[in-house]
């Protein structure tokens, strides 16, 4: 079972409980068959929503780091509220990410910084289709729109969102491959 | 029927959860830079453009902000044409073709709430996925309905103008055929509405130079509550910015939208301190 520290452990701009952000990304590790250790790194400064995950080296011994702004685990509805939901699609999106760079075939994967705004949108895709099969809540609408403001609004756009949406066990080569179309 | 409705008892289904500016500015959270030295950071460009990372999703929540705002301008301008009986302008009466204006400006918004419900849909959102923030009807609530005017359909519709034009904007860069011709028929909407105010505030206190300040002054306080403490503004820190051509042809003075650029970043800066002294009372890296 995978080992999970968040930081900060205590929040003050937020309200948040380190342990359940714990046991959220150890019970999606679970899921995906994630051994590494893993580090959620929570910047609860910002309202903003970004994640991002680093990790070590693939091999299934190295850390992964997750990193997300405190609006990505927030309920929308009441602000500076922690929601279990966002968090698993949030934290789970990232993870998935981890658990990709660990094959071969994403060696050539650019880190997540430096993913082009069409790259990190394709890699969502692909992602958040895998998540809503492990049965993790997450609204297709939502990554449609955010695919289509990426690739362009034509149906051809929308017959690549679908194939990346159904896909499992894709190299990187093969997301940017169905992403273009 | 009850005139004077309290924002307290507006009419929404369990879906909807409300907030107030009270409570969202005890979020000492900020996206705006707020370290006097930082040459870039995280907030260094926050204007709602596609080449945001996050632009889809800060899209959708400004998307409904504008339902929700809808919502509100349609019960305000609802309430206007109901509370006051018709009159000359004196006497907490309006006179009746005022009346007519604020039925037709209810009936604007009712459509554009349609509208802005679709376009929810179309971008992911559900209705009542983020809070609703009521300081718009709040706007609506003066016994005078000479501060209504200056209230909902000046600041408030003004606020509208800006809003849609920069979301006009981001579905025309974005290539959303959608958004982009549905915003633009709304902001013609909404230019009407503010010339409405604009007009109707000149003619009922055309003999009453008091009231009319009162109106004035009362305007420029909820200007400055719609700038959201500089999230409306010229700084690229701002997500949207003044609609200075549209306010123009909505009768804003070259002075009047003078003063609300200056209120916009007066306000920035003041969310910038209020942020800085509560990281200081937390003892966070401010």
């Amino acid at each position: 079972m995978a080992k999970v520290t968040v930081s900060p452990e205590e929040f003050t701009f937020v309200k948040y409980d380190a342990a359940v952000i714990a046991a959220i990304v150890a019970e999606l590790a679970e899921q995906l068959e994630i051994a590494n250790p893993i580090r959620v790194v929570v910047d609860e400064t910002t309202p903003l929503a970004k994640v991002y995950e680093e990790i070590e080296a693939a091999s299934s011994d190295a850390t992964i780091t997750l990193h997300a702004e405190s609006g990505a685990l927030e309920d929308r509805k009441h602000p500076m509220s922690f929601s279990a939901t966002g968090a698993r699609e949030a934290l789970g999106r990232v993870l998935l990410r981890a658990h990709d760079r660990m094959r071969a075939d994403f060696a050539d994967a650019p880190a997540d910084l430096e993913l082009t705004l069409e790259e990190n949108a394709a890699w969502d895709t692909y992602c958040a289709g895998r998540l809503e099969r492990m049965g993790v809540e997450t609204n297709q609408q939502r990554w449609r729109y955010n695919h289509r403001n990426r690739f362009g609004f034509h149906d051809r756009v929308d017959v690549a969102f679908d194939a990346l949406w159904a896909a499992d066990d894709l190299g990187w080569s093969d997301v940017v491959a169905l992403a273009r179309g | 029927m009850r005139q004077f409705f309290p924002v307290e008892d507006l009419a929404r289904d369990e879906r909807f959860v409300q907030t107030n500016m009270a409570e969202r500015m005890k979020d000492g959270r900020t996206a705006i830079d707020v370290k006097e030295s930082s040459a870039k950071s995280r907030g260094a460009s926050k204007r709602l453009t596609p080449e945001r990372h996050d632009a889809s999703d800060a899209a959708r929540g400004l998307m409904h902000g504008i339902m929700v705002g809808e919502i509100q301008a349609l019960e305000g301008a609802g309430r206007t044409a109901h509370d006051f009986a018709a009159g000359d302008g004196t006497n907490d009466t309006v006179p009746f073709e005022l009346k007519l204006d604020m039925a037709r400006q209810a009936w604007d918004e009712a459509r554009h709430v349609e509208i802005s419900a679709k376009l929810s849909d179309w971008m992911g959102t559900e209705l009542g996925e983020f809070a609703e923030n009521t300081v718009l009807f709040e706007a609506a609530c003066s016994n005078d309905p000479i501060l209504r005017l200056a209230g909902v359909n000046r600041a408030l519709e003004g606020l509208a103008i800006d809003v849609f034009t920069q979301m006009k904007e981001f579905g025309d860069v974005a290539g959303d055929p959608f958004l982009e011709f549905c915003e633009d028929w709304m902001l013609a909407d909404e230019v009407t509405h503010v010339k409405m105010g604009s007009d109707w505030l000149r003619k009922v206190t055309a003999n009453d130079p008091d009231r009319r300040t009162k109106a004035l002054e009362f305007q420029q306080v909820v200007d400055k509550l719609f700038s959201f403490g500089g999230a409306r503004g010229e700084s690229p820190e701002s997500s949207f910015s003044l609609a200075k051509r549209f306010r123009e042809l909505a009768g804003f003075t070259d002075d009047e939208v003078e003063t609300i650029s200056q209120m916009d970043a007066e306000a920035l800066e003041e969310r910038k301190e209020a942020v800085r002294k509560y990281r200081e009372r937390v003892g966070a890296d401010v």
